[in-house]
């Protein structure tokens, strides 16, 4: 729910609470005095009687009042004393309707017997001008609540608007596109503040993004220039005619050596890379199709080391990824593969619309299944390995929503892909 | 044939000239970006070969203002970075290959070739060492003028033995060569072997001399025996 709304409906429903209570609070105050009113006269009309009774002593039924205004009873033996106020309904002669009236009940001696003396006073006009009143109030109170309610609506609109640009500009941002973050001062402080707090930790990210990016761009630099030197020079002094052949093997040494740490810091840039997320262009890939295309480009040492290789139910396998890293993710799980193989053996491939699975043949697992997955960690020793290929894998797994799982059963290493849930 | 190599790493720049004059080439250095920009100003190259991160500027530019100068001229990029963005940025602004460093020297060498190859002859001449001959635009091969059928890799590894004549060719130059960086391992070097044997089967058939020699602990050479 937006704050906006959120707060428009917190603000209705405080105000229809706060506007019946009144309007219940003002109907209450109008009857009182309505009432106060009524007693008063009816009190009066008392006094009017009572004088009339002292002065001839007696009641005469003529119809000094009109009807139903009063009624004299004589009551047998002691009732109760004193004057109470009380409301009733009357049936009107005419129309037979119900009449509400306020009736004032007091005891009177006429010639030694005590008589209960009823006035009563019509209600029906005061009902009728509370009704009025109480409707009136109503719809003043109605459209100063739909009034203020759009007033709210619209005033705070204008004044959480920079709020909403602030958001849709940070949606907007992206760390590695360069651009920089650029957002207003508004005029309301609070709001300036937050702006100027996000404007400061934009640019630090900005500038931490960068400098990591940059970091990783001049170590690389800095480390395959000199490797490149060596490369260079080793391949020079190759080239002189007069080297003995334990020259030449040290010659070799130095020059697999000097490979093995340029792919070694290719390797760990590459993961760094991953892990700083400076691959952004996604987009849909097939991975299946694709892994089929490498197998297909790697026809001649499959056939060199004779390995057969077979594919079942090929559906396409799509994720989302950046072309680079799916080539990488690719050319490593078949490299991988054919490397760790053994002469006749098999690789097989499974692709499901959500499920990819290469498994090939080749020797027992002796370390735990898991830690394959470490950097540096590798089966073998050889020099051609810098146990670096399947934490690549996994890091671009973790990194763009793909589950790697491996399981060895009786020689056969079988490594699964899918999409894990975000 | 004139090159100038953009270098800021002395000890590769004298490298890759030492190597390019070995071939016949006339090869000129610049260290930083305001000599390379001079140069490429002053004289006419057949080839630029250009590191992309120099100390005073960006090689980006000076591909640009080459363009702009000679568009003919070759251009090949030298570079520690390996992002697909660099690769992608420099040939469209008009370099012709995209090496990352570290590189094999033999492997520049038969790149620079190819690409002069390709510029002034648009791939149309044809390459002849004594009784070989080797046709780039048909991929064709005859050996004392009969046809000679090569598998792709032979004919590949033919044409890069070819352009480092005389040189002494790593295995793992070749082996990468031929299938590119990712393929480094020791099964790799078995398969250039077992391609080397077969490329040699079939010119020796033909009647050509044995030139494919074998350099132990390293791996091969073209030359005349």
């Amino acid at each position: 729910m937006k704050l906006l709304t959120k707060t428009n409906r917190i603000y209705l429903a405080f105000s229809l609470v706060i506007y019946l209570l009144t309007a219940v609070a003002f109907y209450q105050i109008i009857r009182l005095v309505i009432y106060e009113e009524v007693e008063n006269r009816l009190r009066v009309e008392k006094r009017d009687f009572q004088t009339y009774v002292r002065a001839h002593n007696a009641w005469s039924n003529i119809p000094y009042f009109v009807e139903n205004k009063i009624n004299v009873t004589p009551v047998v033996g002691r009732g109760a004393r004193g004057e109470e106020f009380s409301d009733t309904l009357i049936l009107n002669r005419y129309d037979h309707e119900l009449i509400p009236f306020r009736q004032l009940t007091f005891y009177q001696p006429i010639q030694g017997v005590v008589h209960r003396v009823e006035i009563r006073k019509s209600l029906i006009q005061t009902y009728r001008l509370i009704e009025v009143m109480t409707v009136a109030m109503m719809l003043f109170l109605g459209l100063l609540l739909a009034g203020t309610f759009w007033f709210q609506g619209k005033l705070s609109g204008r004044l959480w608007y920079p709020f909403y640009d602030t958001l849709a500009r940070i949606k907007g941002f992206d760390l590695s596109s360069g651009a920089s973050l650029t957002l207003d001062s508004p005029q309301i402080t609070e709001f300036r503040e937050l702006n100027d707090v996000l404007q400061k930790m934009a640019d630090k990210m900005q500038q931490d993004y960068r400098s990591l990016k940059e970091f990783t761009e001049n170590a690389s630099h800095e480390m395959q220039t000199p490797l490149a030197l060596i490369n260079a020079k080793v391949e020079q002094l190759i080239q002189s005619e007069q080297l003995t052949e334990t020259q030449t093997h040290w010659i070799e040494s130095i020059y697999q050596a000097s490979r093995r740490i340029s792919r070694l810091n290719q390797g760990l840039l590459l993961l760094a890379k991953i892990e700083n997320r400076q691959f952004n262009d996604s987009q849909i890939i097939d991975l299946a199709g694709l892994l089929t295309e490498k197998l297909t480009d790697m026809e001649e040492v499959l056939s060199f080391k004779e390995l057969s290789v077979s594919m079942q139910a090929m559906k396409p396998f799509d994720v989302m990824l950046p072309p680079a890293l799916a080539d990488i993710l690719v050319t490593n799980l078949v490299n991988n593969a054919i490397k760790h193989n053994q002469v006749n053996g098999r690789i097989e491939l499974v692709a499901t619309t959500d499920k990819l699975c290469l498994s090939n043949t080749g020797g027992q697992l002796t370390s735990s299944p898991e830690r394959l997955f470490e950097r540096f960690k590798k089966e073998s020793t050889g020099p051609d390995s810098v146990g670096l290929g399947l934490s690549i894998i996994r890091q671009i797994g973790d990194s763009y929503g793909l589950s790697i799982d491996y399981q060895e059963t009786e020689g056969i290493h079988q490594f699964c892909l899918t999409r894990s849930q975000p | 044939m004139k090159v100038l190599v953009v270098e800021d790493e002395q000890g590769l720049a004298e490298s890759i000239t030492e190597y390019m004059v070995k071939d016949g080439y006339i090869c000129e250095t610049a260290a930083t970006f305001q000599e390379a920009e001079e140069k490429i100003h002053l004289y006419i190259y057949d080839c630029v070969i250009v590191d992309l991160t120099l100390p005073d500027g960006n090689g980006f530019q000076i591909i640009e203002t080459l363009k702009r100068l000679i568009a003919t001229t070759g251009v090949i990029i030298i570079s520690a970075r390996n992002a697909l963005e660099d690769k992608l940025k420099g040939l469209e602004i008009g370099s012709d290959d995209y090496l990352t460093k570290p590189f094999h020297l033999s492997e520049l060498n038969a790149r620079v070739k190819s690409l002069l190859r390709r510029r002034q002859f648009g791939g149309h001449t044809e390459i002849r060492f004594r009784e070989i001959v080797v046709v780039p635009h048909t991929r064709n091969v005859f050996v004392t003028g009969q046809p000679t059928p090569l598998s792709r890799k032979e004919y590949d590894l033919l044409l890069y033995f070819l352009s480092n004549v005389d040189v002494a060719l790593t295995k793992a130059s070749i082996a990468e060569h031929l299938w590119g960086d990712n393929i480094d391992s020791a099964d790799s070097f078995d398969m250039v072997y077992s391609h080397i044997k077969n490329l040699r089967r079939k010119l020796l058939e033909k009647g050509a001399a044995d030139y494919v020699q074998s350099i132990y602990g390293i791996g091969y050479k073209f030359s005349q025996p």
